[in-house]
């Protein structure tokens, strides 16, 4: 996890948005101590509810960059990922996939490919898992540009520089953005702050790097290499400018806009 | 403080409960109403979508309850009013958050507006089973206000208070009100804006080094602050400390870290005197005390007054406030009186706080309702009228056969033996 945090940290500075502006939403599966120190506000709710939670973050209070720091992105919360693609809400999920949450569930999840000689080093030493996995996982970078994201990308976890400049590209984007990021799961194969540095080596090693890529293709399988890179960038007006310009159309002089604190107590 | 006179659409109206409580939640100062439309809630949040753009105010229909939910807690800890809006379904989805809500002690209101029987049951007609559920729909210990409203005119004022309590006490007040006051219409008198008490957040204004986001004022609960302000804040639904900060390890250093959970309890256990709200009428010196709330009170007024015609000595008790329940004052007229008669519409759930109340000092009857309607005074009437001829104490709730009952299940239900 450290190494992605330190990106995160990295991006913040590197995008020049303002820390105390940053707020951060997590969900159960993730809530790493070392946040305390990075000078954010954070909050730590129930499963699979960050991106609504930081909907409402972001509606109560527009100048705000929410960051929603997602383990388990596609299941519980799967729906909030789908609509904010759609309503275009203003906020970066960065998605933390660590093939993870099979093993302790003993059976498949959406994110977890499907199994091979290969397949079994994506989920550490293979042998967690009763049925191995037969379902097809998602294609997180594809789902969240179907639904409208306007910026997706994928790096493992070393892609220490790519996930930084992707962090700090993603900050300053105005619209949904989503990146998805695989790292092993700290918590589950050692002690809490000890990454298991082999596998991370070998996310990193078995990972081809293909920006403006389809993200049809992007799928992870573990036949084929993981491909990593900057996938969407595209322009679209977020959530609360279209709110404004529909409402001012009819509402006239009478509507007070969200944003700028204007209206606001 | 005052309500802000762009927020309250003074003036008489003619309208149903629903949309009184839309124009309550904004003169109460809501900024952020996240929702998802369940009938017979609604018209609540379509009166609040309209009204709230005008004031800087916005409405969101998420993508489901659960997102509702979120959202407003969201919105809350981001500085701003908030409520939403369900109905039975919808208010079983929202309650895992809750426990959230009174954990990170966020205060919002939801407004449930209840129909009959559980599921999908009668979508468009009332009941009021949602009671215990409103009180321990969530895992873990936590307190909540609860409040249930009789008339299109109480769901604007008492929507109101609903905000006032949740900023005072910063925890979630739910509105229990029902599908008959929901869609009854009646006149509502919104006042001007100079006429409304309304509950400013209590905002932390010391040095930011020294904030705690969970550090108890003199009443127990803490004051907040604005996310993005710069207070480095750590919010989580795991037991924390003062600082926000998980407790992982109970002993930490040698030392006892303290859980917030006694707290979460107490601040509203201990203020309780000042929160509950209550309706009485010729207490005094009555031998059957009728207990209601909400819609059944209405017809309770009706049933009561049969009674005195037939010379009974009859009480009222209203709770306008159902959670925190007025344990003492139940015990006190326990002792007074010869019985309690409870309508709801339900098969007993407030009965059994009456009855734990009265420590077997008087006969505690239930006039029961299966719902999608609403009770016959006649049957509380007599309920009444059994209550003070009944010379035995009876060790347990007596439940009243009502006429419905008799014409639904015809000779009774019983087991097969």
């Amino acid at each position: 996890m450290n190494p992605i945090i330190t990106a995160f940290a990295n991006g913040i500075k590197k995008s020049g948005v303002e820390l105390s502006n940053i707020v951060v939403v997590s969900d159960i599966p993730f809530e790493p101590e070392i946040i305390k120190d990075l000078g954010v506000d954070f909050f730590h709710v129930t499963r699979g509810r960050a991106i609504a939670f930081g909907t409402g973050l972001k509606l109560g209070n527009p100048d705000l960059k929410v960051v929603a720091f997602i383990g388990d992105l596609m299941t519980l919360g799967g729906n909030h990922l789908v609509h904010s693609g759609r309503r275009n809400m203003e906020m970066l999920v960065i998605c933390v996939n660590n093939f993870v949450y099979k093993e302790i569930a003993e059976t498949p999840a959406p994110s977890v490919s499907s199994p091979s000689e290969t397949g079994k080093k994506f989920h550490g030493t293979g042998g967690f898992s009763a049925f191995s996995t037969f379902e097809k996982p998602f294609n997180a970078p594809h789902l969240a540009n179907s639904c409208g994201a306007v910026f997706t990308a994928r790096w493992t976890a070393m892609h220490t520089n790519e996930l930084t400049n992707s962090i700090a590209n993603a900050l300053l984007k105005r619209g949904f953005s989503v990146i998805e990021v695989l790292s092993p799961g700290p918590n589950f194969y050692k002690d809490i702050n000890q990454i298991d540095s082999e596998l991370l080596d070998f996310y990193y090693k078995n990972s081809v790097t293909k920006n403006n890529e389809d993200t049809r293709n992007v799928e992870i399988t573990s036949e084929e290499k993981i491909i990593t890179g900057e996938f969407t960038d595209k322009e679209k007006s977020p959530f609360i400018d279209t709110y404004n310009a529909q409402l001012g159309k009819i509402l006239g002089d009478k509507f007070i806009p969200l944003g700028g604190h204007s209206g606001r107590d | 403080m005052k309500a802000n006179p762009r927020d309250v659409n003074s003036g008489t109206y003619y309208m149903d409960g629903d949309v009184a409580s839309g124009y309550g939640a904004l003169a109460a100062g809501c900024r952020f109403i996240g929702g998802y439309p369940i009938t017979p809630s609604t018209e609540a949040a379509e009166t609040f979508a309209r009204i709230a753009p005008k004031a800087g105010a916005v409405f969101i229909q998420m993508e489901d309850e659960l997102a509702s939910i979120a959202s407003v807690m969201g919105a809350s800890w981001s500085g701003v009013k908030t409520m939403t809006i369900t109905s039975g379904p919808g208010y079983s989805l929202m309650m895992e958050a809750i426990g959230l809500g009174a954990m990170i002690e966020a205060p919002f209101v939801i407004l449930n507006i209840q129909r009959g029987g559980p599921s999908t049951g009668v979508p468009t007609k009332t009941g009021q089973a949602d009671m215990m559920q409103s009180r321990w729909g969530s895992h873990g210990d936590y307190e909540v206000i609860a409040i249930s409203p009789d008339s299109p005119q109480e769901l604007f004022d008492y929507t109101i208070k609903a905000f006032n309590l949740s900023e005072k006490y910063r925890c979630p007040v739910m509105i229990m009100a029902d599908e008959c006051v929901g869609h009854m219409s009646e006149k509502v008198v919104i006042p001007p804006a100079e006429e409304i008490e309304i509950e400013p957040r209590r905002f932390y204004d010391g040095p930011k080094e020294k904030y705690l986001p969970f550090k108890p004022d003199q009443d127990l609960v803490p004051k907040m602050v604005k996310a993005g302000d710069g207070y480095n804040l750590y919010i989580t639904g795991l037991v924390h400390d003062e600082k926000g900060y998980p407790i992982k390890n109970q002993m930490e250093k040698g030392k006892r870290q303290k859980l917030p959970t006694r707290r979460l309890v107490d601040k509203i256990r201990l203020n309780a005197d000042k929160i509950i709200e209550l309706n009485e009428e010729g207490l005094d010196d009555a031998d059957v005390v009728v207990v209601s709330y909400g819609i059944s009170y209405r017809v309770a007024v009706r049933g009561i007054e049969k009674a005195r015609e037939k010379g009974i000595k009859v009480g009222s008790l209203r709770l306008i406030t159902v959670w925190p329940f007025p344990d003492k004052k139940i015990n006190e007229l326990a002792s007074k009186v010869k019985a309690f008669v409870v309508p709801e519409i339900n098969y007993g759930q407030i009965v059994f706080e009456v009855e734990r109340c009265s420590h077997g000092q008087a006969n505690v009857v239930l006039v029961p309702h299966g719902g999608a309607g609403v009770h016959n005074p006649d049957d509380i009437a007599e309920a009444i009228e059994y209550a003070v001829k009944e010379k035995k104490k009876i060790r347990k709730v007596i439940e009243w056969k009502t006429r419905l009952e008799k014409f639904v299940f015809e000779g009774g239900c019983k087991l097969n033996k």
